[in-house]
């Protein structure tokens, strides 16, 4: 739940008003100017309407710096940042060659393995000697090596499903497998707050779409009573099949899924559950296997869970791990499958050292060390921002952290403060999240040391107090407080 | 002091902003702040002033709300490009509370604007054209409706 000052919500309308306003008056005079000048479009229609990227060119470009940023190493828990400088007021950017060494707080780093690991790197470098860095070919041609197969064993096991499937890139996981598990006359229900590539899969699939306000299970169980009861929209005819799509963690909220309730509401009506664990799986849970070891919900009351490589491996890809009739078909009818390029050896290669390492079946106890490590460094990272005053959204045990801005103008300057001061975070404004709740969202990974952390939080609360984003009270040392209470006495 | 933000269940990025706390207040407070910079511009009559504040928030209403349509940015392909804000709002649901407050408020100001310009002509004339306009492309009649093809598409 995020409580927002009532005056932050005002100024932050005002604001976004009189952004909007400005811009709207630029684009008026550059009507103007423009009738005269003559275009050199030659009778084409042109690309977009100057309507539809309004957000794009007077807001964005703005604060253009912000996002984007390149780098120029691993992202591991320090990195370096390219700087930028721009002579147009932002309108377009160009690269120097000076690089300043970051803290890095942005990357989906969670277990450390994005920067050469002592186990995983030297078995990647071999198979990409043996199996060379590209497939050149789609799954059914000639695209299956036996680092597939064996990887598609190790997700399924690792997972505890029958079965899975192994697919290049995570956002096309979501967007190609939604349109061939449901189509027209289907019903899919979603969560408000689910990924861009949930909502593209849904769309393109042709099926039904309705929202459940985010992770309440009554208002699901609400949608899926009116649903059933009304049926398909016009005929009334009953729904060919119902799939309920939640998230493990909530990327822009930090929040776990509230997975058992929605399960059994799922069994009671006879509701597929679609579970993308894209944030979760390797990050939490006792061995990393996820929401559902971590909330004790049985995998086999799951129908599909998906997943990424890109965040707790170090890899890119996704996965879909379901039952084996379900696999099975999914290898026939799926077009990621049958025509997309295959997951590039040496990522496998990655993702098959990771898992290994995860479970410990490397020799070694790094895997468990890299999972109570992120659970404490997460925890002591959030609950040492809550002290100083911040608004930080997320349940205990997630990595992730976003702490709440709300004003436009202070998206721009927390970012810029903060990579004064070598700390590089990641902002995230409109259309991403709401209007009013911009944030900025922080990653913590297994490879951040006790000394880091505490370097980033002194340079967060330097930030936040110039910015002024301490919107709760901060909460005095105990320390101070007994002091105080012996002068009084 | 604290409000809390309930996510919503609209997935228009476009109108979804105007389902979160505080939007009405902001909406008051603009329009009464524009009251008083128009007078300590001017240096007119209060009666006046509510008269051009009332004009302009016609004209600004009715171009972002009636006349504009689609949204401000391409990441929803367009599927709203039919529709004008108003048609937008709720998920084209009439007659929710945002709804009738928008529908309230020009009403309201015009009651203010011709109460202290004491019922004169020519600003009465001006004012009661504003606020027919203003309410009558508010009716639930009038959703998606399109007098004589104005502001249709090709």
């Amino acid at each position: 739940m995020i409580t927002i000052p009532y005056l932050t919500a005002l100024t932050t309308y005002f604001s976004y008003g009189l952004l909007f306003a400005f811009g709207q008056f630029r684009d008026f005079f550059r009507k103007i100017f423009d009738w005269w000048r003559a275009n050199n479009l030659q009778g084409y229609a042109p690309i977009c309407l100057g309507l539809e990227d309004f957000y794009t060119r007077r807001l964005y470009l703005r604060i253009q710096d912000c996002f984007g940023r390149p780098i120029a190493s691993a992202p591991d828990a320090w990195f370096d940042v390219v700087e930028r400088y721009s002579n147009d007021n932002n309108k377009t950017l160009k690269r120097t060659t000076n690089i300043s060494r970051c803290l890095n707080l942005g990357s989906y780093n969670y277990l450390g393995f994005a920067a050469s690991d002592e186990y995983c790197t030297p078995r990647v470098i071999k198979s990409l000697k043996r199996f060379s860095p590209s497939t050149c070919s789609a799954r059914v041609d000639g695209g299956t090596t036996t680092l597939h197969t064996e990887l598609e064993e190790r997700v399924a096991n690792f997972v505890q499903k029958p079965s899975a499937i192994v697919f290049g890139m995570g956002y096309v996981t979501n967007s190609a497998i939604l349109p061939v598990l449901i189509g027209k006359g289907g019903l899919i229900i979603s969560d408000s707050l689910n990924h861009n590539s949930i909502v593209n899969g849904a769309r393109g699939s042709g099926a039904t779409v309705r929202v459940f306000q985010h992770n309440t299970p009554l208002h699901l169980e609400k949608v899926l009573r009116e649903q059933i009861a009304e049926g398909q929209p016009r005929t009334h005819r009953p729904w060919k099949k119902i799939i309920v799509i939640v998230e493990g963690i909530y990327s822009m909220e930090g929040e776990l899924c509230k997975l058992p309730e929605i399960v059994a509401i799922c069994k009671k009506y006879k509701a597929y559950v679609y579970l993308d664990e894209a944030h979760s799986i390797g990050a939490v849970g006792k061995s990393g296997r996820g929401v559902c070891e971590l909330l004790g919900v049985d995998t086999a009351d799951v129908d599909i869970m998906m997943g990424t490589f890109t965040k707790s491996f170090g890899s890119c890809g996704g996965y879909i791990a379901g039952s084996k009739e379900l696999i099975q078909y999914l290898k026939y009818s799926c077009p990621a499958h049958l025509y997309a390029t295959s997951i590039s050896p040496p990522a496998a290669q990655q993702i098959i050292s990771a898992i290994k390492v995860i479970l410990g079946e490397d020799g070694t106890s790094r895997g468990a060390e890299k999972l109570a490590q992120i659970r404490e460094n997460s925890n002591f990272f959030r609950s040492e921002l809550q002290k100083m005053g911040f608004e930080v959204l997320g349940d205990n045990d997630s990595p992730v952290m976003p702490i709440m801005l709300y004003n436009p103008a202070k998206i721009p300057a927390f970012s810029r403060e903060c990579l004064m001061q070598k700390v590089a975070v990641v902002t995230v404004a409109f259309p991403a999240t709401p209007l009013l709740l911009a944030r900025a969202r922080i990653c913590i990974s297994a490879a951040h040391t006790k000394e880091d952390l505490v370097k980033a939080l002194e340079v967060i609360s330097q930030v936040g107090d110039l910015v002024g984003i301490k919107y709760f009270p901060a909460e005095p040392e105990k320390q101070e407080q007994l002091k105080e209470m012996i002068k009084m006495d | 002091m604290y409000v809390r933000a309930v996510p919503t269940t609209d997935l228009n990025r476009n109108t979804e902003w105007f389902t979160y706390p505080g939007v009405w207040t902001t909406y008051i407070l603009i329009v009464f702040f524009s009251w008083i910079l128009v007078l300590s511009v001017f240096n007119c009559s209060p009666g006046i002033a509510w008269t051009v504040v009332n004009l302009t928030h016609f004209l600004v209403t009715y171009h972002f709300f009636h006349w504009k349509k689609g949204t401000p940015f391409s990441d929803d392909q367009g599927i709203y490009n039919r529709l004008t804000w108003w048609e937008q709002v709720d998920n084209g649901k009439q007659l929710t509370r945002n709804r009738k407050f928008l529908t309230v408020v020009p009403v309201v100001l015009y009651l203010i604007a011709s109460h202290t310009t004491d019922y004169q002509h020519p600003m009465l004339f001006f004012n009661t054209v504003a606020v027919f306009v203003l309410v009558v492309a508010k009716f639930p009649h009038m959703h998606k409706v399109r007098i004589f093809g104005i502001n249709a598409d090709q």
